[in-house]
């Protein structure tokens, strides 16, 4: 965490903005995406969170925090993205059926097609404290940082959506089991 | 089970962090071309406080950043707070009533309605986070209080400075990364509060009141304890002296305390009154700094007492 770039930043200095933005863009637009489960909403999002970024730089009290208050506008980002549409559209870009696939636990298409419909079936919330805390590794007193909610909450939902991801997973798995026992 | 919880985990992790190619060098080209055309919002955490401020106006918001301290003191001292003899009391009744009736209709003037709710730092304006780990509301009994929802201020017409302002201002420790957060630390003398700043913060009713008591190069009051919405608290009424030279001062500010490192509570100008109702809310203090001068009308006196009164804490961490 650069936080003299930040200081310059905060100042108007848009050669420092520049090389925050970009040390972070793409990382903030895969979080939306994930997210979003949606590309074009999380290109959106994203624009929209590093405009606000620089507008209200000046705003954040401690550079040190950049980053945690970054991610919060990102979330704020992206919620206001999702309060716009009504409807999903099918999204086959994080998961594209011409990727090669590592064989890893993932394992199979079904997986990750179970996954994916585990991971829209759930709330806003729940897939946001997942993204934060699985995807962008931030522990989870840093996500209730970012939520601006308590570290309770952000492990009621992290426990909630997990559990039903596990639960997609375990349906994935007894159909397999079917599907060979017949 | 932990071992299913593991897989899961795992799982998840190998999914969401699959190459999903996504490169934001378009959307980050859009952007710095859209930062030319938009100013940057300067520093208004500093001046969030008051809305409509002049230079001195500005000066009193720049205090305003992280620690909460809720003047809800001394409703009856503020009524005669003109002659210097506080003489607040757990009982008194705001001599104004707020009028609550209907949905208020908003005055043109941009004044806060009659008889609407006043929530402090209420985030939610510009869609910011919806806890903030305290929610404080207040009614406003009469007509030419301004005040922003988001920042959490009030001033009778807008106007905080001497001979005649008044207004309020709350700290108190929040999960907002704008509004700040940190310990709240009492100089030793507000004037040369560069070489006073203690080591350690006050975390309780008393140290605050100590502190507050001892400082120098100023007048205050005895400490008393009173209650409000449930919670513990002391007051204790802070007095600038009238031929206080604030030039003379460190980087000319008489500063009562500071929350963290960068949100400092100064004075406005020589004579100010500063009623510090702080209140122990489940081990966090929360600052009513409640402003005004000798010639504040006793009428806004009373109006500024009502709102004090009529506030109600939340605190949800």
């Amino acid at each position: 965490m650069d936080t003299d770039l930040v200081k310059l930043a905060q100042n108007g200095d848009k050669g420092a903005f520049t090389a925050l933005a970009a040390a972070r863009a793409d990382r903030y637009l895969a979080a939306s995406h994930r997210i979003l489960r949606d590309f074009s909403l999380a290109e959106d999002a994203t624009q929209q969170a590093l405009l606000s970024i620089w507008r209200d730089l000046p705003q954040l009290r401690d550079p040190a925090r950049f980053d945690a208050w970054s991610y919060r506008l990102l979330v704020r980002a992206c919620y206001a993205e999702a309060s716009q549409t009504r409807r999903w559209t099918p999204n086959i870009r994080l998961l594209p059926a011409d990727e090669p696939m590592a064989a890893d636990e993932l394992g199979t298409v079904v997986n990750r097609d179970q996954l994916d419909r585990g991971f829209r079936r759930l709330s806003l919330d729940h897939r946001t404290v997942v993204v934060l805390h699985h995807y962008l590794d931030l522990p989870l007193d840093e996500v209730a940082e970012a939520l601006g909610i308590p570290v309770g909450t952000v492990a009621s939902r992290l426990h909630y959506a997990m559990r039903a991801l596990r639960a997609a997973l375990d349906a994935d798995a007894r159909s397999t089991t079917r599907k060979a026992a017949q | 089970m932990s071992t299913d919880r593991d897989v899961t985990t795992r799982i998840v992790r190998s999914w969401l962090h699959e190459d999903a190619h996504e490169d934001a060098d378009r959307i980050l080209n859009l952007v710095l071309d859209e930062i030319d055309t938009t100013p940057q919002r300067r520093a208004s955490w500093l001046a969030r406080r008051f809305p409509r401020m002049n230079n001195n106006v500005v000066r009193f918001a720049l205090v305003a950043a992280a620690v909460v301290l809720v003047a809800v003191v001394g409703f009856q001292y503020l009524g005669n707070a003109n002659t210097g003899d506080p003489m607040p009391s757990e009982t008194s009744q705001p001599s104004t009533t707020p009028v609550a009736s209907g949905e208020p209709s908003a005055p043109a003037d941009g004044s806060l309605p009659v008889g609407s709710s006043h929530i402090l730092w209420d985030r939610s304006q510009d869609g910011a986070t919806p806890n903030l780990g305290i929610k404080i509301t207040l009614t406003i009994p009469a007509a030419g209080w301004f005040g922003d929802a988001k920042e959490g201020t009030l001033a009778k017409n807008g106007n905080v400075n001497a001979p005649d302002g008044a207004g309020l201002i709350v700290f108190a420790r929040t999960n907002d990364l704008l509004l700040g957060s940190g310990d709240v630390y009492v100089y030793g003398d507000p004037c040369h509060w560069a070489s006073t700043k203690p080591d350690s913060p006050v975390t309780t009713l008393d140290e605050a009141m100590a502190a507050l008591s001892a400082q120098a190069s100023r007048g205050a009051s005895t400490p008393v304890d009173f209650t409000h919405d449930g919670y513990a608290g002391k007051y204790i009424n802070l007095h600038v002296p009238d031929d206080a030279v604030f030039s003379d001062c460190d980087e000319g500010q008489f500063r009562t305390f500071v929350q963290g490192d960068d949100a400092p509570r100064y004075a406005q100008d020589p004579g100010q009154f500063d009623l510090l109702r702080v209140l122990n809310l489940n081990g966090q203090l929360v600052i009513f700094d409640v402003t005004h001068y000798a010639g504040t009308p006793a009428s806004v006196l009373d109006e500024l007492s009502a709102i004090v009164e009529s506030a109600t804490l939340e605190y949800a961490p």
